[in-house]
Protein backbone atom coordinates (compact mmCIF):
# COMPACT_ATOMS: atom_id res chain seq x y z
CA UNK A 1 0.00 0.00 0.00
CA UNK A 2 2.54 2.79 1.00
CA UNK A 3 6.20 2.14 -0.02
CA UNK A 4 9.01 4.20 0.58
CA UNK A 5 12.28 3.83 -1.15
CA UNK A 6 15.33 5.61 -0.52
CA UNK A 7 13.34 8.34 0.27
CA UNK A 8 15.01 12.17 0.76
CA UNK A 9 13.55 15.48 1.65
CA UNK A 10 14.93 18.51 1.47
CA UNK A 11 12.83 21.50 1.59
CA UNK A 12 13.96 24.82 0.10
CA UNK A 13 15.45 26.48 3.03
CA UNK A 14 18.15 23.49 3.41
CA UNK A 15 16.34 21.20 6.18
CA UNK A 16 16.54 18.11 5.91
CA UNK A 17 13.48 16.47 7.11
CA UNK A 18 13.54 12.95 5.76
CA UNK A 19 16.89 10.93 5.10
CA UNK A 20 17.29 7.79 2.81
CA UNK A 21 13.80 6.50 4.94
CA UNK A 22 12.51 2.60 3.63
CA UNK A 23 9.40 1.52 4.60
CA UNK A 24 6.78 -0.85 3.39
CA UNK A 25 3.08 -0.26 4.74
CA UNK A 26 1.34 -3.46 3.36
CA UNK A 27 -2.45 -3.76 1.88
CA UNK A 28 -4.71 -3.75 5.45
CA UNK A 29 -2.03 -2.97 7.67
CA UNK A 30 -2.72 -0.71 10.42
CA UNK A 31 0.73 1.39 11.56
CA UNK A 32 1.80 3.71 13.90
CA UNK A 33 4.47 6.92 13.51
CA UNK A 34 5.86 8.86 16.10
CA UNK A 35 9.23 10.17 17.04
CA UNK A 36 9.98 14.40 18.35
CA UNK A 37 8.22 17.13 16.59
CA UNK A 38 10.21 17.85 13.49
CA UNK A 39 11.47 14.22 13.22
CA UNK A 40 9.79 13.89 9.52
CA UNK A 41 6.43 12.65 11.00
CA UNK A 42 4.77 15.36 8.89
CA UNK A 43 6.87 15.44 6.10
CA UNK A 44 6.25 11.48 5.16
CA UNK A 45 2.53 12.49 5.39
CA UNK A 46 2.50 15.03 3.25
CA UNK A 47 4.63 12.74 0.88
CA UNK A 48 2.03 10.22 0.69
CA UNK A 49 -0.67 12.61 -0.20
CA UNK A 50 1.52 14.63 -2.49
CA UNK A 51 1.45 17.97 -0.65
CA UNK A 52 5.46 17.42 -0.58
CA UNK A 53 7.60 15.88 -3.26
CA UNK A 54 10.84 13.47 -2.47
CA UNK A 55 13.64 15.17 -3.39
CA UNK A 56 15.14 11.74 -4.57
CA UNK A 57 13.88 8.62 -4.18
CA UNK A 58 10.50 6.47 -5.17
CA UNK A 59 7.26 6.86 -3.11
CA UNK A 60 4.32 4.50 -4.36
CA UNK A 61 0.92 4.37 -3.00
CA UNK A 62 -1.32 1.77 -4.50
CA UNK A 63 0.94 0.43 -6.71
CA UNK A 64 1.44 4.30 -8.05
CA UNK A 65 4.60 6.00 -8.33
CA UNK A 66 4.08 9.44 -7.43
CA UNK A 67 7.44 10.18 -8.14
CA UNK A 68 5.73 10.45 -12.05
CA UNK A 69 2.42 11.64 -11.11
CA UNK A 70 1.86 14.98 -13.09
CA UNK A 71 -0.48 17.75 -11.19
CA UNK A 72 -3.27 17.62 -12.33
CA UNK A 73 -3.70 14.06 -11.72
CA UNK A 74 -2.95 14.53 -8.22
CA UNK A 75 -6.92 14.94 -7.48
CA UNK A 76 -7.62 11.15 -8.22
CA UNK A 77 -4.66 10.00 -6.06
CA UNK A 78 -5.96 11.86 -3.02
CA UNK A 79 -9.80 10.41 -3.34
CA UNK A 80 -8.14 7.16 -2.81
CA UNK A 81 -6.35 8.45 0.99
CA UNK A 82 -8.61 9.92 3.42
CA UNK A 83 -7.55 12.38 5.73
CA UNK A 84 -7.71 13.77 8.95
CA UNK A 85 -6.21 16.36 10.77
CA UNK A 86 -5.47 17.32 13.88
CA UNK A 87 -7.55 20.55 13.49
CA UNK A 88 -10.04 18.59 11.97
CA UNK A 89 -9.73 21.29 8.85
CA UNK A 90 -13.71 21.45 8.77
CA UNK A 91 -15.72 23.72 6.62
CA UNK A 92 -16.83 26.11 9.65
CA UNK A 93 -20.02 27.55 6.75
CA UNK A 94 -21.70 24.45 5.79
CA UNK A 95 -22.95 21.58 7.79
CA UNK A 96 -22.08 18.02 8.72
CA UNK A 97 -23.28 16.42 6.18
CA UNK A 98 -22.32 19.01 3.32
CA UNK A 99 -18.77 18.69 4.85
CA UNK A 100 -19.15 14.74 5.15
CA UNK A 101 -20.28 14.32 1.60
CA UNK A 102 -18.07 16.86 0.17
CA UNK A 103 -15.41 13.82 -1.29
CA UNK A 104 -18.60 12.23 -3.04
CA UNK A 105 -19.70 15.34 -4.21
CA UNK A 106 -15.90 16.19 -5.85
CA UNK A 107 -15.86 12.35 -7.00
CA UNK A 108 -19.40 12.99 -8.68
CA UNK A 109 -21.60 11.10 -6.93
CA UNK A 110 -25.33 10.70 -7.75
CA UNK A 111 -27.54 12.77 -4.84
CA UNK A 112 -28.95 9.57 -3.40
CA UNK A 113 -26.28 7.46 -3.21
CA UNK A 114 -24.37 10.65 -1.12
CA UNK A 115 -27.18 11.08 0.57
CA UNK A 116 -26.99 7.23 1.58
CA UNK A 117 -22.83 7.36 2.14
CA UNK A 118 -22.98 10.23 4.36
CA UNK A 119 -25.27 9.45 6.83
CA UNK A 120 -23.52 5.39 6.78
CA UNK A 121 -20.55 7.47 7.33
CA UNK A 122 -22.35 9.50 10.36
CA UNK A 123 -23.91 6.91 11.40
CA UNK A 124 -20.62 4.84 12.28
CA UNK A 125 -19.20 7.78 14.16
CA UNK A 126 -22.55 8.25 16.06
CA UNK A 127 -23.02 11.39 15.02
CA UNK A 128 -26.20 10.82 12.41
CA UNK A 129 -28.36 13.25 15.06
CA UNK A 130 -26.34 16.02 13.76
CA UNK A 131 -26.19 15.90 10.35
CA UNK A 132 -28.27 19.17 10.12
CA UNK A 133 -25.50 21.37 12.93
CA UNK A 134 -22.72 23.16 12.05
CA UNK A 135 -19.60 22.24 12.86
CA UNK A 136 -19.06 25.18 15.90
CA UNK A 137 -21.98 24.02 17.21
CA UNK A 138 -20.19 20.71 18.07
CA UNK A 139 -17.57 19.63 20.86
CA UNK A 140 -13.62 18.67 19.86
CA UNK A 141 -14.50 15.28 19.94
CA UNK A 142 -17.51 15.28 17.93
CA UNK A 143 -15.35 17.29 15.11
CA UNK A 144 -13.12 15.10 15.18
CA UNK A 145 -15.38 12.73 14.89
CA UNK A 146 -16.63 14.23 11.29
CA UNK A 147 -13.65 14.75 9.85
CA UNK A 148 -13.16 10.84 10.23
CA UNK A 149 -16.58 10.34 8.42
CA UNK A 150 -15.25 12.54 5.67
CA UNK A 151 -11.81 10.21 5.71
CA UNK A 152 -13.96 7.13 5.13
CA UNK A 153 -17.22 8.17 3.54
CA UNK A 154 -15.99 7.35 -0.10
CA UNK A 155 -14.49 4.70 1.27
CA UNK A 156 -10.62 4.99 0.28
CA UNK A 157 -8.04 1.99 0.82
CA UNK A 158 -6.32 4.22 2.98
CA UNK A 159 -6.19 6.66 5.63
CA UNK A 160 -3.77 8.85 7.18
CA UNK A 161 -4.32 10.79 10.36
CA UNK A 162 -2.16 13.15 11.58
CA UNK A 163 -2.58 13.59 15.41
CA UNK A 164 -5.81 12.78 15.61
CA UNK A 165 -6.19 12.54 19.13
CA UNK A 166 -3.62 15.55 19.86
CA UNK A 167 -6.71 17.64 21.31
CA UNK A 168 -8.76 15.05 22.92
CA UNK A 169 -8.90 13.50 26.48
CA UNK A 170 -7.97 9.72 26.81
CA UNK A 171 -11.36 8.74 26.78
CA UNK A 172 -12.22 10.15 23.62
CA UNK A 173 -8.96 9.64 22.39
CA UNK A 174 -9.97 5.70 22.93
CA UNK A 175 -13.01 5.38 21.18
CA UNK A 176 -11.15 7.61 18.18
CA UNK A 177 -9.01 4.82 18.14
CA UNK A 178 -11.81 1.91 18.26
CA UNK A 179 -13.13 3.13 14.97
CA UNK A 180 -9.41 3.16 13.87
CA UNK A 181 -9.63 -0.54 14.46
CA UNK A 182 -12.78 -1.08 12.40
CA UNK A 183 -11.46 0.21 9.77
CA UNK A 184 -9.08 -1.43 9.69
CA UNK A 185 -10.78 -4.88 10.37
CA UNK A 186 -12.86 -4.37 7.35
CA UNK A 187 -9.34 -3.94 5.07
CA UNK A 188 -8.21 -0.16 5.31
CA UNK A 189 -4.41 0.21 5.72
CA UNK A 190 -4.10 3.11 7.96
CA UNK A 191 -1.12 5.04 9.08
CA UNK A 192 -1.60 7.38 12.19
CA UNK A 193 1.33 9.81 13.22
CA UNK A 194 0.84 10.04 17.05
CA UNK A 195 2.17 11.58 20.03
CA UNK A 196 0.83 9.57 22.77
CA UNK A 197 2.62 7.16 23.68
CA UNK A 198 0.15 5.67 26.61
CA UNK A 199 -1.99 5.36 23.58
CA UNK A 200 0.12 3.49 21.20
CA UNK A 201 1.26 1.45 24.37
CA UNK A 202 -2.55 0.53 24.93
CA UNK A 203 -2.10 -0.27 20.86
CA UNK A 204 -0.46 -3.42 19.73
CA UNK A 205 0.19 -2.35 16.42
CA UNK A 206 3.15 -2.22 14.50
CA UNK A 207 4.99 1.44 15.82
CA UNK A 208 7.77 2.98 13.44
CA UNK A 209 10.03 5.63 15.02
CA UNK A 210 11.54 8.55 13.70
CA UNK A 211 14.49 10.34 15.09
CA UNK A 212 16.13 13.00 13.10
CA UNK A 213 14.88 12.70 10.02
CA UNK A 214 15.28 9.19 9.93
CA UNK A 215 13.56 5.83 10.51
CA UNK A 216 15.13 4.71 13.73
CA UNK A 217 12.24 1.83 15.04
CA UNK A 218 10.31 -0.60 12.95
CA UNK A 219 8.25 -2.85 15.36
CA UNK A 220 5.38 -4.87 15.70
CA UNK A 221 5.64 -6.25 19.32
CA UNK A 222 4.07 -4.38 21.76
CA UNK A 223 7.29 -2.97 23.90
CA UNK A 224 7.83 0.22 22.48
CA UNK A 225 11.31 1.21 23.31
CA UNK A 226 11.71 5.01 23.65
CA UNK A 227 14.49 6.62 24.47
CA UNK A 228 14.04 9.11 27.84
CA UNK A 229 14.85 12.42 25.84
CA UNK A 230 12.11 11.05 23.60
CA UNK A 231 9.77 11.21 27.13
CA UNK A 232 10.42 14.18 28.62
CA UNK A 233 9.66 16.30 25.30
CA UNK A 234 6.64 14.92 24.60
CA UNK A 235 4.23 17.59 26.41
CA UNK A 236 5.93 19.97 24.25
CA UNK A 237 5.73 18.34 21.50
CA UNK A 238 2.27 17.78 22.09
CA UNK A 239 1.70 21.58 22.06
CA UNK A 240 4.38 22.38 19.23
CA UNK A 241 2.38 19.73 16.73
CA UNK A 242 -0.59 21.46 16.94
CA UNK A 243 0.95 24.45 14.48
CA UNK A 244 2.16 21.35 12.11
CA UNK A 245 0.60 20.06 9.05
CA UNK B 1 -11.23 -1.52 -2.60
CA UNK B 2 -10.55 1.33 -5.06
CA UNK B 3 -12.77 0.44 -8.11
CA UNK B 4 -15.68 0.88 -5.43
CA UNK B 5 -14.87 4.49 -4.71
CA UNK B 6 -16.38 6.40 -7.03
CA UNK B 7 -17.68 3.03 -9.14
CA UNK B 8 -20.96 5.29 -9.42
CA UNK B 9 -20.22 7.41 -11.97
CA UNK B 10 -17.17 5.54 -13.67
CA UNK B 11 -18.90 2.28 -14.47
CA UNK B 12 -22.70 2.25 -14.25
CA UNK B 13 -23.74 5.40 -14.88
CA UNK B 14 -26.14 5.80 -17.77
CA UNK B 15 -25.54 9.03 -19.71
CA UNK B 16 -28.42 10.54 -18.53
CA UNK B 17 -27.94 9.77 -14.56
CA UNK B 18 -24.05 11.32 -15.29
CA UNK B 19 -26.12 14.50 -16.66
CA UNK B 20 -28.58 14.81 -14.14
CA UNK B 21 -25.85 14.64 -11.54
CA UNK B 22 -24.07 17.58 -13.52
CA UNK B 23 -27.28 19.66 -13.79
CA UNK B 24 -27.47 19.30 -10.46
CA UNK B 25 -24.10 20.00 -9.10
CA UNK B 26 -24.15 23.22 -11.45
CA UNK B 27 -27.43 24.60 -10.26
CA UNK B 28 -26.19 24.26 -6.39
CA UNK B 29 -22.67 25.70 -7.28
CA UNK B 30 -24.96 28.48 -9.38
CA UNK B 31 -26.65 29.15 -5.94
CA UNK B 32 -23.63 29.07 -4.22
CA UNK B 33 -22.38 31.13 -6.52
CA UNK B 34 -25.10 33.77 -6.16
CA UNK B 35 -24.89 33.33 -2.17
CA UNK B 36 -21.31 34.39 -2.48
CA UNK B 37 -22.98 38.53 -3.89
CA UNK B 38 -26.15 38.09 -1.87
CA UNK B 39 -24.38 36.83 1.59
CA UNK B 40 -22.17 40.60 1.81
CA UNK B 41 -25.00 42.67 -0.48
CA UNK B 42 -23.23 46.23 0.44
CA UNK B 43 -19.96 45.56 -0.70
CA UNK B 44 -21.39 43.22 -3.81
CA UNK B 45 -23.44 46.28 -4.78
CA UNK B 46 -20.90 48.59 -4.92
CA UNK B 47 -19.05 45.94 -7.53
CA UNK B 48 -22.34 45.66 -9.60
CA UNK B 49 -22.79 49.03 -9.53
CA UNK B 50 -19.20 50.24 -10.50
CA UNK B 51 -19.64 47.76 -13.77
CA UNK B 52 -22.71 49.09 -14.33
CA UNK B 53 -21.67 52.55 -14.74
CA UNK B 54 -18.60 51.39 -16.51
CA UNK B 55 -21.03 49.40 -19.08
CA UNK B 56 -23.80 51.98 -19.23
CA UNK B 57 -21.49 55.04 -20.40
CA UNK B 58 -20.06 53.30 -24.07
CA UNK B 59 -23.78 51.90 -24.31
CA UNK B 60 -25.60 55.16 -23.74
CA UNK B 61 -23.21 56.39 -26.24
CA UNK B 62 -24.02 53.92 -28.44
CA UNK B 63 -27.74 54.18 -28.22
CA UNK B 64 -27.76 58.31 -28.65
CA UNK B 65 -25.40 58.23 -32.23
CA UNK B 66 -27.94 55.20 -33.20
CA UNK B 67 -30.56 57.73 -32.35
CA UNK B 68 -28.09 60.69 -34.38
CA UNK B 69 -28.38 58.27 -37.20
CA UNK B 70 -31.74 57.77 -37.51
CA UNK B 71 -32.30 61.53 -37.38
CA UNK B 72 -29.63 62.24 -39.87
CA UNK B 73 -31.15 59.22 -42.29
CA UNK B 74 -34.91 61.25 -42.14
CA UNK B 75 -32.83 63.99 -43.52
CA UNK B 76 -31.43 62.78 -46.32
CA UNK B 77 -34.62 62.28 -47.94
CA UNK B 78 -35.09 66.40 -47.74
CA UNK B 79 -31.40 66.69 -49.16
CA UNK B 80 -32.38 68.75 -51.96
CA UNK B 81 -30.51 71.84 -54.08
CA UNK B 82 -31.99 74.50 -54.57
CA UNK B 83 -31.15 76.97 -57.80
CA UNK B 84 -31.27 80.23 -57.80
CA UNK B 85 -31.73 81.49 -61.15
CA UNK B 86 -30.40 85.13 -62.48
CA UNK B 87 -32.88 87.70 -62.03
CA UNK B 88 -33.92 88.88 -65.59
CA UNK B 89 -34.40 85.43 -66.35
CA UNK B 90 -37.98 84.98 -67.72
CA UNK B 91 -40.52 82.39 -66.45
CA UNK B 92 -40.53 80.70 -69.79
CA UNK B 93 -36.90 80.56 -69.54
CA UNK B 94 -37.25 79.13 -66.09
CA UNK B 95 -40.28 76.68 -67.07
CA UNK B 96 -37.55 75.14 -69.97
CA UNK B 97 -34.91 75.16 -67.65
CA UNK B 98 -36.84 72.99 -65.29
CA UNK B 99 -38.22 70.73 -67.97
CA UNK B 100 -34.28 69.93 -68.77
CA UNK B 101 -33.64 69.08 -65.43
CA UNK B 102 -36.35 66.66 -64.79
CA UNK B 103 -35.13 64.74 -67.70
CA UNK B 104 -31.99 63.83 -65.68
CA UNK B 105 -32.51 60.16 -64.44
CA UNK B 106 -30.59 61.67 -61.31
CA UNK B 107 -33.86 63.84 -60.42
CA UNK B 108 -36.83 63.03 -58.98
CA UNK B 109 -38.77 66.30 -59.58
CA UNK B 110 -38.71 69.92 -59.77
CA UNK B 111 -40.41 72.42 -58.28
CA UNK B 112 -40.60 75.75 -59.60
CA UNK B 113 -40.85 79.01 -57.69
CA UNK B 114 -41.38 81.96 -59.50
CA UNK B 115 -40.63 85.52 -57.86
CA UNK B 116 -43.89 86.36 -57.84
CA UNK B 117 -45.26 83.76 -55.86
CA UNK B 118 -42.23 83.85 -53.63
CA UNK B 119 -42.67 87.17 -53.02
CA UNK B 120 -46.12 86.44 -51.80
CA UNK B 121 -45.26 83.43 -49.50
CA UNK B 122 -42.25 85.77 -48.17
CA UNK B 123 -44.51 88.41 -47.73
CA UNK B 124 -47.46 86.59 -45.67
CA UNK B 125 -44.51 84.54 -43.72
CA UNK B 126 -42.19 87.36 -42.40
CA UNK B 127 -44.82 89.91 -41.98
CA UNK B 128 -42.91 92.66 -43.77
CA UNK B 129 -46.14 92.52 -46.04
CA UNK B 130 -46.33 96.75 -45.92
CA UNK B 131 -42.49 97.11 -46.41
CA UNK B 132 -42.28 94.85 -49.24
CA UNK B 133 -45.33 96.04 -51.00
CA UNK B 134 -42.73 99.59 -51.54
CA UNK B 135 -40.27 98.26 -53.43
CA UNK B 136 -40.72 99.06 -56.86
CA UNK B 137 -39.41 96.13 -58.20
CA UNK B 138 -39.30 92.52 -57.15
CA UNK B 139 -36.07 91.40 -55.54
CA UNK B 140 -36.71 88.05 -55.42
CA UNK B 141 -34.46 85.71 -58.17
CA UNK B 142 -36.78 82.45 -60.14
CA UNK B 143 -36.50 79.25 -58.43
CA UNK B 144 -35.64 75.80 -58.71
CA UNK B 145 -36.10 73.24 -56.12
CA UNK B 146 -34.87 69.95 -57.25
CA UNK B 147 -34.95 66.53 -55.46
CA UNK B 148 -32.34 64.19 -56.50
CA UNK B 149 -34.04 60.56 -56.30
CA UNK B 150 -33.15 58.29 -53.73
CA UNK B 151 -29.68 57.08 -55.15
CA UNK B 152 -28.39 60.54 -55.46
CA UNK B 153 -28.58 61.88 -51.78
CA UNK B 154 -25.40 60.43 -51.25
CA UNK B 155 -22.64 63.50 -49.80
CA UNK B 156 -20.62 62.45 -52.88
CA UNK B 157 -23.49 62.07 -55.91
CA UNK B 158 -25.02 65.18 -54.12
CA UNK B 159 -21.66 67.49 -54.91
CA UNK B 160 -21.76 65.99 -58.48
CA UNK B 161 -25.06 66.86 -59.12
CA UNK B 162 -24.31 70.66 -57.56
CA UNK B 163 -21.22 71.19 -59.57
CA UNK B 164 -23.17 70.18 -62.60
CA UNK B 165 -26.00 72.78 -62.28
CA UNK B 166 -23.68 75.35 -60.92
CA UNK B 167 -22.45 75.27 -64.77
CA UNK B 168 -25.64 76.26 -66.10
CA UNK B 169 -25.72 79.24 -67.43
CA UNK B 170 -28.91 80.94 -66.06
CA UNK B 171 -28.28 79.67 -62.82
CA UNK B 172 -26.74 82.42 -60.65
CA UNK B 173 -26.25 80.05 -56.87
CA UNK B 174 -26.86 76.44 -56.35
CA UNK B 175 -26.93 75.76 -52.58
CA UNK B 176 -27.19 72.47 -51.04
CA UNK B 177 -29.64 72.87 -48.96
CA UNK B 178 -28.34 69.84 -46.01
CA UNK B 179 -24.99 70.66 -46.16
CA UNK B 180 -24.72 70.24 -42.61
CA UNK B 181 -26.13 66.80 -42.95
CA UNK B 182 -22.96 65.55 -44.38
CA UNK B 183 -20.59 67.35 -41.59
CA UNK B 184 -23.19 65.72 -39.25
CA UNK B 185 -22.75 62.27 -41.00
CA UNK B 186 -18.66 62.75 -40.50
CA UNK B 187 -19.46 63.98 -36.80
CA UNK B 188 -21.22 60.60 -36.49
CA UNK B 189 -18.57 58.35 -38.03
CA UNK B 190 -16.11 59.97 -35.46
CA UNK B 191 -18.16 59.66 -32.40
CA UNK B 192 -18.95 56.36 -33.15
CA UNK B 193 -15.06 55.38 -33.39
CA UNK B 194 -14.77 56.82 -29.98
CA UNK B 195 -17.57 54.84 -28.58
CA UNK B 196 -16.30 51.80 -30.09
CA UNK B 197 -12.51 52.89 -27.87
CA UNK B 198 -14.29 53.91 -24.77
CA UNK B 199 -16.29 50.38 -25.26
CA UNK B 200 -13.43 48.55 -25.62
CA UNK B 201 -11.38 50.17 -22.78
CA UNK B 202 -14.29 50.14 -20.03
CA UNK B 203 -14.83 46.64 -21.16
CA UNK B 204 -11.53 45.86 -20.41
CA UNK B 205 -12.29 47.85 -17.01
CA UNK B 206 -15.33 45.68 -16.10
CA UNK B 207 -12.74 42.52 -16.58
CA UNK B 208 -10.28 44.17 -14.31
CA UNK B 209 -13.09 44.72 -11.77
CA UNK B 210 -14.62 41.44 -11.78
CA UNK B 211 -11.34 39.54 -12.09
CA UNK B 212 -9.87 41.38 -8.77
CA UNK B 213 -13.08 40.67 -7.08
CA UNK B 214 -12.97 37.24 -8.02
CA UNK B 215 -9.25 37.09 -6.79
CA UNK B 216 -10.24 39.10 -2.96
CA UNK B 217 -12.81 36.58 -2.70
CA UNK B 218 -10.29 33.48 -3.91
CA UNK B 219 -8.22 34.70 -1.10
CA UNK B 220 -11.01 34.91 1.32
CA UNK B 221 -11.25 31.08 1.27
CA UNK B 222 -7.94 29.92 1.12
CA UNK B 223 -8.70 27.81 3.95
CA UNK B 224 -11.86 26.06 2.02
CA UNK B 225 -10.12 25.55 -1.11
CA UNK B 226 -7.12 23.94 1.09
CA UNK B 227 -9.41 21.73 1.72
CA UNK B 228 -11.04 20.95 -0.71
CA UNK B 229 -8.19 20.06 -2.40
CA UNK B 230 -7.17 17.78 0.05
CA UNK B 231 -10.06 15.62 -0.57
CA UNK B 232 -9.42 15.23 -4.36
CA UNK B 233 -11.11 18.52 -5.80
CA UNK B 234 -9.67 19.41 -9.40
CA UNK B 235 -9.13 22.82 -10.46
CA UNK B 236 -12.09 22.79 -12.25
CA UNK B 237 -14.23 21.55 -9.61
CA UNK B 238 -13.17 24.95 -7.52
CA UNK B 239 -13.34 27.22 -10.54
CA UNK B 240 -16.97 26.75 -11.22
CA UNK B 241 -18.42 28.71 -7.94
CA UNK B 242 -16.26 31.62 -9.03
CA UNK B 243 -17.19 31.20 -12.15
CA UNK B 244 -21.12 31.32 -11.25
CA UNK B 245 -20.58 34.40 -9.23
CA UNK B 246 -18.41 36.48 -12.36
CA UNK B 247 -21.66 35.34 -14.71
CA UNK B 248 -24.11 36.11 -11.19
CA UNK B 249 -22.22 39.54 -11.43
CA UNK B 250 -22.32 40.36 -15.19
CA UNK B 251 -26.00 39.31 -15.15
CA UNK B 252 -26.85 41.98 -12.33
CA UNK B 253 -24.38 44.45 -13.84
CA UNK B 254 -26.32 43.97 -17.14
CA UNK B 255 -29.93 44.22 -15.54
CA UNK B 256 -28.86 47.64 -13.78
CA UNK B 257 -27.30 48.92 -16.66
CA UNK B 258 -30.60 48.27 -18.83
CA UNK B 259 -32.11 49.91 -15.88
CA UNK B 260 -29.97 52.91 -15.46
CA UNK B 261 -29.99 53.41 -19.58
CA UNK B 262 -33.58 53.04 -19.24
CA UNK B 263 -34.57 55.52 -16.77
CA UNK B 264 -31.46 58.14 -18.56
CA UNK B 265 -33.50 57.48 -21.71
CA UNK B 266 -37.17 58.22 -20.02
CA UNK B 267 -35.42 61.42 -18.53
CA UNK B 268 -34.38 62.71 -21.72
CA UNK B 269 -37.27 62.11 -23.61
CA UNK B 270 -39.32 65.31 -22.92
CA UNK B 271 -36.32 67.84 -22.81
CA UNK B 272 -35.37 65.78 -26.51
CA UNK B 273 -38.90 66.25 -27.64
CA UNK B 274 -39.33 69.94 -27.00
CA UNK B 275 -36.15 70.42 -29.09
CA UNK B 276 -37.35 68.82 -32.11
CA UNK B 277 -40.75 70.58 -31.99
CA UNK B 278 -38.60 73.88 -32.49
CA UNK B 279 -37.63 72.62 -35.74
CA UNK B 280 -40.80 70.98 -36.24
CA UNK B 281 -39.50 67.80 -35.96
CA UNK B 282 -41.55 64.61 -34.91
CA UNK B 283 -38.41 63.08 -33.80
CA UNK B 284 -38.16 61.13 -30.47
CA UNK B 285 -35.57 59.67 -28.85
CA UNK B 286 -36.02 55.80 -28.70
CA UNK B 287 -34.42 53.61 -26.39
CA UNK B 288 -33.24 49.70 -26.58
CA UNK B 289 -35.05 47.61 -28.72
CA UNK B 290 -35.38 43.46 -27.04
CA UNK B 291 -32.38 42.33 -29.23
CA UNK B 292 -30.03 45.59 -28.26
CA UNK B 293 -31.09 44.67 -24.57
CA UNK B 294 -30.16 40.84 -24.42
CA UNK B 295 -27.49 41.85 -26.46
CA UNK B 296 -26.31 44.18 -23.78
CA UNK B 297 -27.13 41.87 -21.03
CA UNK B 298 -25.62 39.18 -22.63
CA UNK B 299 -22.66 40.94 -23.27
CA UNK B 300 -22.36 42.00 -19.27
CA UNK B 301 -22.41 38.44 -18.63
CA UNK B 302 -19.66 37.48 -20.98
CA UNK B 303 -17.69 39.98 -19.35
CA UNK B 304 -18.30 38.86 -15.96
CA UNK B 305 -17.56 34.98 -16.60
CA UNK B 306 -14.50 35.68 -19.12
CA UNK B 307 -13.29 38.21 -16.02
CA UNK B 308 -13.50 35.74 -13.24
CA UNK B 309 -12.19 32.66 -15.71
CA UNK B 310 -9.24 35.03 -16.42
CA UNK B 311 -8.77 35.61 -12.68
CA UNK B 312 -10.14 32.40 -11.02
CA UNK B 313 -7.65 29.63 -12.31
CA UNK B 314 -4.11 31.35 -11.77
CA UNK B 315 -4.94 32.08 -8.31
CA UNK B 316 -6.47 28.81 -7.48
CA UNK B 317 -3.30 27.22 -9.04
CA UNK B 318 -1.39 29.28 -6.51
CA UNK B 319 -3.45 27.73 -3.47
CA UNK B 320 -1.67 24.58 -1.75
CA UNK B 321 -2.51 22.74 0.74
CA UNK B 322 0.30 23.36 3.50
Amino acid sequence: MIQFAQVCKRYPNGQDALRNVDLEIKAGEMAFLTGHSGAGKSTMLKLISLMERATSGQVIINGKNLNRIKRRKIPSIRRDIGMIFQDHRLLFDRSVFDNVALPLMIAGYDHREIGRRVRAALDKVGLLSKEKNTPIMLSGGEQQRVGIARAVVNKPPLLLADEPTGNLDPELSAEIMKLFEQFNQVGVSLLIASHDLSLLAQMHYRTLVMKESRLVQDQIDDVLEVDDSFEQDNDTNLVRSADEF
Amino acid sequence: MSSESGAILHEGATISARFKMLLRLHKLEARRGLAEIVDNPISNFMTVLVIAIALALPAGLQVLLENGKTLSQSWDGASRISLYLKLNVSNSQTEHLAKSIKDNPAIDSVEVIYPEQALKDFSASSGFADALAELDSNPLPPTLVVQPNVNHTSPLASETLLSEFKQFELVEKAQLDLDWVRKLHALLELAEKAASALGLALGLAVLLIVGNTIRLSVQNRREEIEVVKLVGATDAFIRRPFLYTGFWYGLLAGVLCWLILEVSLIWLHQPVQNLAGLYQSEFAISSLNIKQSFQLVGISCALGLLGSWLSVGRHIRNIEPR
